[in-house]
């Protein structure tokens, strides 16, 4: 695709049907929570949308958010969609390497300052910049520079929404998100670990469609994918208001598709499509595979106590520090008695020599 | 750290090592005060049953004087039902409690533990509006007796929020309801509420020093 | 005895009349706050310490007290009449007062001085709310130490103090000592009653009371009657046949023992197995249960109320009666010192039974009885007067309901306060006396 090119001719060229591509907008639309008569105007924004250039940063990350985005079902329209932003950068994706990639993205920079996209994946190690280096560049020193002449950031994953799995306690490499170091851009996080692949593609469509970023939660995430939990969309929740749970993950419950509740799902507090989006091609999702939600949504979701651990449980349980606490009671009862016994005695000679 | 893992953790240990500390320094302190052993002679003697028999029989009906509190009395036994249905058999307390203790019990339908909390809930908010109003109660309170029913309207009132999902997001209300009870943790040794463990002392004593002269507690 | 006769007027005036010249304490405030305090803190132990721990101020005790439910005044609430008590617990030996003293204030003299009022005319201790408490409180023996301390502080009303004053320092009460016993000794040898005064050994020392003396010699004269018919080897003792303890009701602890020590030495001294109290229910609870711990050692003889005795001498056949004939039925009053806080509930409805009567119980009976309303020294303070009367009307009522021809007990004291309350109100049920009963229907 030429960058002159809009999206809509770029799409016909590509032998992409008006129809088919409509379809692509109105789900789209529905996705993002737009009412219908949003769908056109998300066809025509779509279509002439500009290739915009888009940088992709990866930190200290797995490469499961790749994987997760290149496994959506192509070859379908978002794919195409990738076809049609202008990925000049990316590690994994791209051809180029060595110092010629490294000129990729200088050279987008230079050229679209100011309107590129940055989409980062991974956590950014603070501890020691020698942990994560690309080019012998650190990741923070990447990540400031490239930001620099973004239009806005895309984090990418929980890693990089959140700190993720790197953060994790005790969090060895100083881990942080990408909102702990950019705070002059709009930054979208788009979490998971990994995200839902049309999660990603949904956002960059918001993005190319008003050339705005999505309404945001608290936590920096687009309501129309993370507004509601897991729990409030899930197929098991009227096991969970009848009081019907598993108890074990081979138990009549389980087998009858009970509620995950007592078997640690973080459905309720867990903020995410799955439930509706589904993955896979809208397939299952680890609910419905009989698996409890995990939360990987969620800021710390690794830090939550063991993720068979129900929700309403405590994190903290400790017998010795509770005997401990016991025995510092016994003694304060007995310092009490003692003295007030003392007291006492004191007060009876007292009122003897009164009375006499 | 959220909200949520501050109640279900630093906050819940916290909470708890006060409450440990607190009971068994209140109940020591009491019990090892000292006593005088009764040198007159009694009529008969008295232990365990006068003891064991007075703790159950001071929650029964009161006889003569039934028609007089029938109103503390009905309501004092559906609070204290509604309050064990709601805090011991609902399945996500279960689950609490076997993470602090290592065990658990079957749940009761969550439809019961509703109604249950919500009887509890309308129980102290009439019982808190009768201290409030009544001569007897308003004179004879302090602040030990508001802050005590307060605490526990919060999490029962957190607490049907919570399990409906009402007026916030769900971690929050979770862990605002899990705050609630930590106060009512913290506050618990220190006010009223430890007469769920002192009655038992307080009615055994009443059982035999009755029951020595020969008068049923 | 009935209400009509001069003795009984003459009795109430000189109760009218007792407060006449109060005595000055010569002690300064701080001086009665501190021994306030420190017999607090000498009486409050284990016991009461859980007690006051369990209280949840549920109000309930109110409706128990007869002057609460008379009057529906909220200050008579029991847990109420002991809240300094309770207060003063809380901060001074609780197990947590370091906590709780920077958040309370300090007790003071304005406020004992206030519940001097509550704890001695709004209050006959009776313990109907010990019965009625859920937590099983004794809130009636915080009520002693209420006393105990108001005691030690001075803040005893005239009229008790008058009395107690006279017992300690002339052995006698109401003006009775050994000649005026002498006296009605010698009247009722006239009407041929023997009293066997002051022999020097006997099996038996019995006891009487100022109120009877004065009050009530027909009761002395019965006694002797039960005590010869039953065959017992016994005496009245002219040097301690006082068994009113006056330290019991006011809380002083001095006169307590004093009276204690008394007809203790005595009963050792003749050789005495048993020491029968009078009808006087705060008598048989003072020396029954409380003397033994006021001198720090185990009785060297048995303590038997003279109901006891009856219905234990008529189990043994050593006592017979025969039908009664004058009335068919009636109610029995428990006095509370006698009943819930004695433990004697059986033995004076044996006797009624074996004369054959009809026995109505009231509405409240036993350890739920309610109480005369003017025990405890109550009916000698005058300004309870009031107070008093309303209580008395419950009783009536519950008493009127048996639709019995009298009502009998066995307690001067409930028995003065109910004549006093006839006589305010007009009402005729005919108080009697047990032993008395006992007495006329000896079987020959």
């Amino acid at each position: 695709m030429r960058k002159d090119q809009n999206l809509g001719e770029y799409l016909r060229t590509q032998g992409v049907s008006r129809r088919g591509f409509l379809k692509f907008c109105s789900a789209t639309a529905s996705l993002m929570a737009l009412p219908p008569s949003a769908v056109a105007q998300v066809a025509e924004a779509l279509a002439s949308a500009r290739r915009p250039s888009v940088i992709w940063l990866s930190f200290q990350e797995c490469t499961g958010c790749t994987e997760s985005l290149t496994r959506s079902h192509a070859p379908t329209v978002e794919s195409l969609i990738f076809d049609a932003i202008s990925l000049d950068y990316h590690h994994t994706l791209q051809v180029a390497s060595g110092e010629g990639a490294e000129e990729a993205r200088h050279a987008a920079m230079e050229e679209n300052d100011g309107e590129y996209l940055l989409v980062v994946d991974g956590s950014i190690p603070l501890g020691n910049p020698g942990y994560s280096t690309i080019a012998g560049i650190s990741n923070l020193d990447m990540l400031k520079d490239t930001a620099k002449g973004a239009a806005a950031v895309i984090a990418v994953g929980t890693c990089a929404a959140f700190g993720g799995i790197p953060q994790a306690f005790p969090n060895p490499t100083g881990a942080v998100s990408v909102s702990d170091i950019i705070t002059d851009k709009p930054i979208i996080n788009v979490s998971g670990c990994p995200p839902i692949p049309v999660v990603i593609t949904g956002v960059l469509a918001h993005f190319l469609t008003f050339g705005t970023i999505p309404e945001l939660d608290h936590l920096g995430r687009p309501t129309a994918f993370f507004g509601q939990t897991i729990h409030d969309r899930c197929y098991r929740r009227p096991f969970y208001e009848r009081g019907q749970f598993a108890h074990t993950f081979d138990d009549e419950g389980a087998r009858k598709g009970w509620c995950l509740y007592e078997l640690g799902c973080k459905g309720p507090t867990s903020y995410n499509a799955c439930a509706t989006v589904k993955w896979n091609e809208g397939t299952s999702f680890p609910i419905g595979s009989g698996h409890g939600c995990l939360g990987c949504s969620e800021p710390g979701f690794w830090d939550h106590g063991s993720f068979y651990k129900p929700i309403s449980a405590g994190l903290w349980g400790s017998k010795e520090t509770l005997l401990g606490a016991a025995a510092a009671g016994a003694a304060l009862g007995i310092g009490s008695a003692m003295a007030a016994r003392a007291r006492k005695n004191k007060a009876i000679k007292e009122s003897e020599a009164d009375s006499s | 750290m959220t909200l949520l893992d501050f109640a279900r953790g630093p906050a819940l240990q916290w909470s708890l090592i006060i409450l440990v500390t607190g009971i068994i320094w209140r109940i020591v302190g009491a019990l090892l005060l000292s006593s005088r052993k009764d040198l007159s002679v009694a009529r008969r003697k008295s232990g365990l049953n006068d003891g064991l028999g007075a703790i159950a029989t001071r929650s029964l009906p009161a006889h003569t004087f039934e028609k007089r509190i029938r109103f503390q009395h009905v309501t004092g036994y559906a609070w204290h039902l509604a309050l064990f249905v709601t805090v011991l058999f609902f399945g996500p307390h279960i689950l609490f409690f076997e993470s602090l203790l290592g065990f658990s019990w079957p749940a009761l339908p969550n439809g019961i533990v509703l109604f249950s909390a919500a009887v509890a809930l309308a129980i102290l908010i009439a019982l808190l509006i009768r201290r409030a109003n009544h001569p007897v109660q308003k004179l004879i309170s302090n602040a030990d007796d508001y802050i005590s029913v307060i605490l526990c309207i919060l999490p029962l009132l957190t607490g049907i929020l919570a399990f409906a999902h009402i007026g916030g997001r769900y971690e929050t209300l979770l862990a605002i309801h899990l705050l609630s009870i930590e106060a009512l943790f913290i506050w618990f040794p220190f006010g009223k509420l430890m007469h769920s463990a002192m009655t038992f002392p307080a009615r055994f004593q009443a059982g035999t020093s009755f029951g020595r002269k020969g008068i049923k507690a | 005895m009935n209400v009509s006769s001069p003795a009984f007027t003459e009795f109430r005036h000189s109760l009218a009349n007792l407060a006449g010249n109060p005595q000055e304490t010569g002690m300064s405030d701080d001086e009665r706050l501190a021994r306030a305090r420190s017999t607090f803190i000498a009486k409050l132990n284990r016991r009461t310490a859980v007690d006051m721990e369990t209280c949840i101020h549920c109000g309930m005790c109110a409706e128990a007290c007869h002057f609460y439910i008379a009057t529906e005044d909220e200050r008579y609430t029991p847990a109420y009449k002991i809240d300094p008590l309770r207060r003063f617990y809380r901060r001074e030996v609780s197990p947590l007062r370091l906590l709780y003293r920077p958040i309370t204030r300090k007790m003071d003299l304005d406020e004992l001085k206030e519940w001097s009022e509550l704890v001695y005319e709004a209050c006959t201790g009776c313990g109907r709310c010990d019965m009625m408490c859920p937590m099983g409180i004794n809130i009636s023996e915080g009520i002693n130490i209420m006393r105990e301390g108001l005691a030690a502080a001075g803040l005893v009303p005239d009229e008790l103090n008058a009395l107690q004053a006279e017992q300690r320092q002339s052995n006698s009460l109401f003006g009775v000592g050994a000649a005026e016993l002498k006296a009605v000794a010698a009247e009722l040898a006239q009407h041929g009653t023997m009293l066997p005064l002051d022999k020097e050994s006997a099996d038996i020392l019995v006891l009487t009371t100022a109120v009877e003396v004065r009050l009530f010699p027909e009761a002395i004269a019965a006694c002797a009657k039960v005590m010869e018919k039953s065959g017992a080897d016994w005496t009245i003792s002219t040097e301690a046949f006082e068994a009113s303890n006056l330290g019991l009701i006011t809380g002083d602890k001095t006169a307590l023992r004093a009276a204690f020590k008394r007809v203790s030495a005595k009963a050792k001294e003749i050789g005495a197995a048993t020491v029968i109290v009078p009808e006087s229910g705060h008598a048989y609870q003072a020396l029954r249960w409380e003397s033994a711990n006021a001198l720090g050692e185990e009785l060297a003889f048995e303590v038997l109320a003279i109901s006891e005795y009856i219905a234990r001498t008529i189990k043994a056949g050593s006592l017979k009666l025969k039908p009664a004939t004058e009335i068919k039925s009636v109610t029995y009053h428990d006095p509370c010192r006698l009943g819930r806080q004695g433990g004697v509930f059986d033995e004076p409805r044996e006797a009624l039974q074996a004369m054959g009567l009809d026995l109505r119980e009231t509405a409240s009976n036993r350890r739920e009885n309610l109480c005369c309303g003017g025990g405890c020294g109550e009916y000698a303070i005058s300004h309870g007067a009031p107070i008093r009367q309303k209580a008395f009307e419950l009783k009536k009522h519950e008493l009127d309901d048996t639709q019995a021809d009298a009502v009998v007990t066995g307690c001067n004291n409930c028995r003065i306060n109910l004549m006093i309350g006839a006589e305010e109100t007009g009402w005729d049920m005919p108080v009697v006396s047990l032993v008395e009963t006992v007495a006329s229907n000896l079987a020959e």
